[in-house]
């Protein structure tokens, strides 16, 4: 009975994906194939891009983009972090400044991302400035929950300030970080094929437009697949590194 | 000699030392007893440097190098069991010789075997234990312990009590030692020292003659020595939980 409890539970999630398969089946005879394509035409399309190579020359703009503007902001926001956290003046001067990032609206960022950079680099742009306070912020937490008794222990047996850093300080905020790494590269996905949609003509968010125009909703639906998948293969992936890492003493 | 000397110090809204003052002498074991929040924990961490004194003054400790057990572990937890102990000898002692430290320390309170696991892995008592090793390996002038054997159980609290002897016999320097154990105290102590309650003074400084290694606590003098603690430590519990201790007379029981 508990191997088909556990058999079940397993396959649960794969009864629940072709419930919705069959569903959609469904709802694609009442509608026009412009409105809502049925899912073979869509897989087909998904067949489509992966035959004529459309798949890995716009995939791979977008991930370009993507790991750019994320890259710059891991870059950028994990030393900002770090010295928020430590310092109570650098935080007086950047917290007004963080929120007011994470305040401001997309489509300023992108208008003026426009006007600074040009197009071309619109896309990184936005994926960094979205991006950026959620490494910030994760990281000044990190700081913040430091065990002060770690660094009175470090203090009475003289450890000096690099291996204070490296031994007490990044291996407390290392979960943190990689918590906001996560979430970041969630966020990155989304807001790359946003902006390419608005700012560029090619990348994935520029091909959905085009798909959009020429009413080939088929295709919209595989680009969408294509970047949940991108989403989840990453999300897995760095969960599993992240656990891999820490699993020893989280 | 080590002495505080009119210590003042509030932590927060508590005055925790109030003109206090307090010696050690060199290479000797000076144990501390006293009622819990009387400020043994602060005594030892203004001797550590960990405080300063909002008033009065710390002598005798300059230069010397400190090695303390904290009432809890605090090991780095990212560290296996030997590299917690190598963190504290990395700076101080050559590497060949830390090998030797870290494997003598680790079979002495029997987490060899425990080198490569992680402290998630342990046991408290284990936890405590890798804790002393890490304070015993490191080289040091002035040992500092803070309730070091609380969370072990009786016999291996006594057989810690003799490494603790022994291992001062060896290499002897000084050590203060800070317990709310009769027991330990008295198997330990060159000198005894008891505390009143907040605000602390002193209300009793024994000298124990025998070496620390070589006593019966059930020889004289040792039991009328302990008798006399024991007094004294109630006698300050009565002080602040009168009802603990009320017998007779006004409590009614039914039946």
């Amino acid at each position: 009975m508990r191997n088909f409890s556990s058999l079940t539970r397993g396959l649960a999630p794969l009864f629940g994906l072709i419930l919705f398969i069959l569903l959609w089946q469904l709802a694609s005879g009442y509608y026009h194939r412009v409105i809502l394509p049925p899912p073979v035409e869509v897989a087909r399309s998904a067949v489509k891009l992966v035959v004529s190579g459309q798949l890995w020359e716009q995939g791979g703009q977008t991930l370009a983009r993507g790991l750019t503007g994320f890259g710059l902001a891991v870059i950028v926001g994990l030393p900002l972090g770090l010295l928020i956290g430590l310092s109570p003046l650098i935080s007086s001067l950047f917290r007004p400044l963080v929120v007011g990032l994470q305040v401001t609206p997309l489509v300023s960022w992108l208008l003026l991302a426009m006007i600074w950079l040009g197009f071309s680099k619109v896309p990184s742009f936005v994926v960094f400035v979205t991006t950026i306070p959620l490494i910030i912020i994760n990281t000044v937490q990190g700081v913040k929950n430091i065990d002060v008794h770690l660094l009175q222990m470090a203090k009475v047996f003289q450890i000096n300030r690099s291996r204070l850093f490296r031994e007490i300080y990044l291996p407390q905020v290392l979960p943190y970080l990689l918590a906001g790494v996560i979430t970041a590269l969630g966020t990155t996905w989304k807001a790359v094929a946003m902006a390419e949609f608005l700012s560029v003509s090619t990348g994935i968010g520029a091909k959905m437009a085009v798909s959009r125009i020429n009413l080939e909703t088929s295709d919209l639906f595989a680009w969408t697949f294509v970047l949940i998948t991108l989403g989840l293969l990453t999300d897995r992936l760095l969960n599993y590194l992240v656990n891999k890492r820490l699993r020893h003493w989280m | 000699m080590i002495a505080l000397e009119q210590v003042h110090k509030t932590l927060g809204q508590t005055k925790v030392l109030d003109d206090f003052s307090l010696h050690a002498e060199k290479n000797e074991i000076t144990c501390i007893i006293g009622p819990s929040g009387c400020g043994k924990t602060t005594t030892l961490q203004l001797l550590a440097g960990l405080e300063q004194p909002d008033a009065g003054r710390i002598v005798g400790t300059q230069g010397m190098r400190v090695s303390y057990v904290f009432q809890d572990p605090r090991l780095l937890l990212w560290k296996t069991v030997a590299q917690n102990v190598a963190f504290v000898l990395q700076d101080t002692v050559p590497l060949a010789r830390q090998q030797e430290l870290i494997r003598k320390y680790l079979t002495m309170m029997g987490l060899n075997e425990y080198r490569d696991s992680y402290p998630k892995a342990l046991s408290g008592g284990m936890k405590q234990r890798l804790a002393l090793c890490r304070a015993f390996a490191y080289p040091h002038d002035l040992l500092l312990m803070d309730e070091p054997f609380k969370s072990l159980d009786t016999p291996l609290r006594l057989g810690l009590v003799w490494q603790v002897a022994r291992m001062w016999q060896e290499k002897s320097g000084t050590i203060i030692f800070v317990t709310h154990d009769i027991m330990d105290a008295l198997l330990l102590g060159h000198r005894v020292i008891v505390l009143s309650a907040r605000p602390a003074t002193v209300l009793d400084d024994v000298r124990i003659d025998a070496p620390p290694a070589q006593r019966n606590v059930l020889q004289a003098p040792l039991p009328a020595i302990h008798a006399r603690l024991l007094d004294l430590l109630e006698g300050e519990n009565k002080k602040y939980f009168p009802d603990l201790y009320m017998t007779g007379g006004s409590s009614k029981t039914p039946g």
